[in-house]
């Protein structure tokens, strides 16, 4: 028998086997924690396992299993998946591994030739890959999305979704819904035109385009003034949720651009800083809530939302949970996108409240000036892009906080295409009073705080939360740690010796339970003994 | 955004990388002699896959003053220096006025090859024979093979013929084949991925990624084999298209 006729006919098998992930693996997550298959591990966007075996009695004896390096001085923000015994990683700036997740050991390697000059205004990072049949899709600093064969690593097809010259740049993990692979864009500090893109898995066609900056004839655009739309900012790089009921996708939307002069931009400048809720089939906005209209602060709606069914006022109702970067908790209605409560989870100065409708109560001279304007939350927000965890068993939101206030200055700004484009820079840190970080366990309901563990600085690491009744959580000075999700109090940490700026996940393996963090330029794994 | 690189910090590091172009400046002239020992440096570090007369082999053929990743001077010294992401190609240790001699012995070279077959004709004899079935073009095909994309601009007519007909004289070593079993004593058989001390990384042949626990029986076991069938009876013509077709498969551009 002709050896290359039956690894054509083997080839053709493969791709009916069972094992390979499907849709309907992927909304059904929860079914099967030893795997972590999209980037917040379910399509609610809570970060949280169901597992178990790893808890408050046993957690303090939790040792290192393996340590993947990465070949590079850059910084990591991904948050792996794990898919039947294979863990796959995206390595800054846009190359991938695919692991074993018992041991650590290489499969393959993807790494991308890229060209020489690309604007990432933060570090040319990537914040992790989705899977869909057995194919996975990574994005890209040079703005391409790219189909790699997850077996093998082998590129399938590389789209450019659009022009990197131009400042558009991709930092986010993609999220498959259905049969389409959701991608948004990063650029906030470039001037670029923000979207949130479908993409058909077997070409890398687009299905869909929302543009999150709209246009002349699109609904919103009388928000803008003049031509300040076309380079309106409106980013969209952090993964969203899937409310699979509705069928709507909801997805947070960055700053607008220049980000700390508006003079250019009168108006709210829609749909810059806001959810939006998005019909997964046509991309046709359902609703939208804006956080901070006409933003000078670079405040943007960059964080996972979390989608919760829960007791409202009496009866259940579609929820969803927001910690914002300005400094205020929200609870949306999943339906309509009203504003139902909000009240601030950190120290904030700039805002007397919020009004009905959820906008804010501006205080006045909040807006940035040439000479500076010092108040809470600073630039990098109260929180920013690292996850947030929701835990069905204690009922809890967890979150890593920033309690710190930066100058904001303003200063003029001209447009050039790929150059950035942001209206003068702030103070992020006074020397005399960089602030501190803390973790926060609020009541959803209410916004009220249950809990906290203070940090002696600013974390950029996500929370997860498991069954076993515990949050991950990281800091700067490289600790990873367990705290009891009920109390806060501490149960094990280990120093990993490198800045920890990403999202914990937790799997199985061989039947026990692992978790991993991104931490310096390596992945750790932990386990109990 | 998350964090901003103060501009002070982007001019310091434009000026920095300024000074290192003055270090790697380019001679004003190639001389006979910078061409010489551009010959030595590469027949040492170069031939192994570009071959003797830089007439190409696994590597790609250097002596038509056709490049695929940039034809300038400058490209080939950095693409020399550092090496190519994503492919085999390594970078060489020297200093640049070094790398410049083989710039110097490169652009010396003029040679042309035309593959005598018909690639159309070789592209139906690729599907026709079962190739596809193993090899990826173009992101269609199977898996098990080499993805052959862009194997024309990569690899030199002879060695695209030699590995038809004899596939066992260059196997990459990702393509060498592992038995042994795994940690749970179940057999593993599979084209090797990675290894070490301790375990060895696999694809299945059903496409399973899979780790083999070397202290676990059966015996680890390493065939440097091909997995792929020689077709080396097939009539003359038939190989030319076959060769012709392989060589056509590039990456769009290249320029002299």
């Amino acid at each position: 028998m002709n050896r290359c006729y039956f690894f054509a006919v083997l080839a053709a098998t493969v791709v009916m086997l069972p094992g390979q992930v499907t849709y309907e693996r992927l909304l059904n997550a929860a079914r099967e924690p030893a795997n972590w298959m999209t980037y917040s591990g379910g399509y609610q966007g809570w970060r949280y396992s169901p597992l178990e075996q790893i808890n408050r009695s046993n957690a303090a004896q939790l040792k290192v299993k393996w340590v993947h390096q990465m070949p590079t001085t850059q910084m990591v923000e991904t948050s792996p998946i794990v898919v039947d015994g294979v863990m796959y990683v995206s390595e800054p700036p846009s190359n991938v591994v695919a692991l074993d997740a018992e041991t650590g050991r290489q499969f393959w390697r993807y790494r991308r030739e890229l060209p020489p000059k690309i604007n990432v205004c933060c570090g040319q990072v990537n914040r992790g890959v989705a899977v869909l049949g057995d194919r996975l899709f990574v994005g890209t600093v040079d703005a391409h999305l790219v189909a790699l064969d997850a077996k093998t690593g082998a590129v399938l097809w590389d789209v450019e979704v659009a022009n990197y010259q131009h400042g558009y740049s991709v930092t986010v993990a993609p999220l498959v819904v259905k049969d389409k692979i959701i991608l948004g864009i990063a650029g906030g500090e470039y001037g670029i035109r923000g979207w949130l893109d479908a993409y058909e898995p077997a070409t890398g066609k687009r299905l869909w385009r929302f543009n999150t900056i709209p246009g002349p004839g699109e609904q919103g655009h009388e928000t803008w003034s003049g031509e300040a739309w076309k380079q309106g900012g409106g980013s969209t790089w952090v993964t969203g949720s899937y409310d699979p009921v509705q069928n709507l996708i909801i997805w947070g939307v960055g700053n607008p651009s220049p980000d700390w002069n508006g003079d250019v931009r009168p108006g709210d400048n829609l749909y810059s800083d806001s959810a939006i809720a998005l019909d997964a089939d046509t991309g046709k906005l359902k609703w939208h809530f804006q956080f901070v209209p006409h933003d000078v602060h670079d405040w943007d709606a960059v964080q996972v939302p979390v989608l919760v069914d829960a007791p409202w006022q009496g009866r259940m109702r579609k929820l969803v949970y927001w910690a914002h970067r300005n400094g205020f908790y929200y609870v949306l209605d999943r339906e309509t996108g009203k504003f139902l409560t909000g009240k601030p989870f950190a120290t904030q100065t700039w805002a007397k409240g919020l009004d009905d409708a959820g906008r804010p109560i501006r205080l006045p001279g909040i807006d940035p000036s040439p000479d500076g304007v010092t108040i809470y939350p600073g630039v990098q927000g109260a929180t920013n892009w690292y996850s947030p965890s929701y835990n069905p068993l204690t009922k809890l939101f967890y979150l890593s906080v920033w309690e710190n206030k930066s100058i904001y200055r303003k200063g003029d700004q001209e447009y050039t295409p790929g150059n950035r484009y942001i209206g003068s820079v702030p103070l992020i840190d006074l020397p005399d009073n960089p602030g501190h970080g803390v973790i926060r366990a609020l009541n959803p309901s209410t916004g009220d705080k249950v809990w906290e563990y203070k940090l002696q600085t600013k974390p950029w690491a996500g929370v997860l939360t498991t069954a076993g009744k515990l949050l991950f959580g990281g800091s700067d000075e490289g600790h990873y740690f367990a705290l009891d999700a009920e109390t806060g109090k501490e149960v094990w940490r280990q120093n990993c010796g490198g800045i920890i700026r990403a999202n914990g996940i937790t799997y199985s393996s061989k039947g026990k339970q692992v978790v991993a963090i991104a931490a310096g330029n390596s992945i750790f794994t932990f386990a109990l003994p | 955004m998350p964090t901003k690189v103060p501009p002070l910090l982007t001019l310091a590091l434009s000026a920095a990388a300024s000074l290192f172009a003055q270090d790697a400046a380019k001679p004003a002239q190639f001389t006979q002699a910078d061409r010489e020992a551009g010959a030595k440096t590469f027949r040492s570090h170069c031939s192994a896959c570009h071959g003797m007369n830089a007439e190409g082999g696994r590597g790609p053929n250097l002596a038509q003053g056709v490049f695929y990743r940039g034809s300038s001077d400058e490209a080939l010294l950095k693409n020399i220096s550092d090496g190519i992401d994503g492919t085999e190609m390594p970078g060489l240790f020297y200093s640049p006025d070094r790398v410049w001699q083989v710039v110097a012995y490169l652009r010396s070279l003029s040679q042309n090859e035309k593959a005598p077959g018909d690639a159309a004709r070789g592209g139906t004899l690729f599907a026709a024979k079962g190739c596809i079935g193993c090899h990826r073009v173009a992101g269609q095909g199977g898996r098990m093979g080499p993805d052959l994309t862009l194997i024309g601009s990569s690899r030199s007519l002879r060695h695209l013929r030699d590995a038809i007909t004899n596939p066992d004289a260059d196997v990459r070593q990702r393509y060498w084949r592992a038995t042994g079993a795994a940690a749970d004593g179940r057999a593993v058989s599979g084209f090797l991925l990675n290894e070490d001390t301790y375990t060895a990384q696999t694809i299945d042949d059903a496409g399973n990624l899979r780790s083999i626990d070397k202290s676990v029986s059966p015996a680890y076991n390493v065939s440097k084999k091909s997995k792929m069938p020689s077709f080396a009876q097939l009539p003359g013509a038939e190989l030319d298209d076959l060769v012709a077709y392989l060589n056509s498969l590039r990456r769009p551009g290249g320029s002299r």
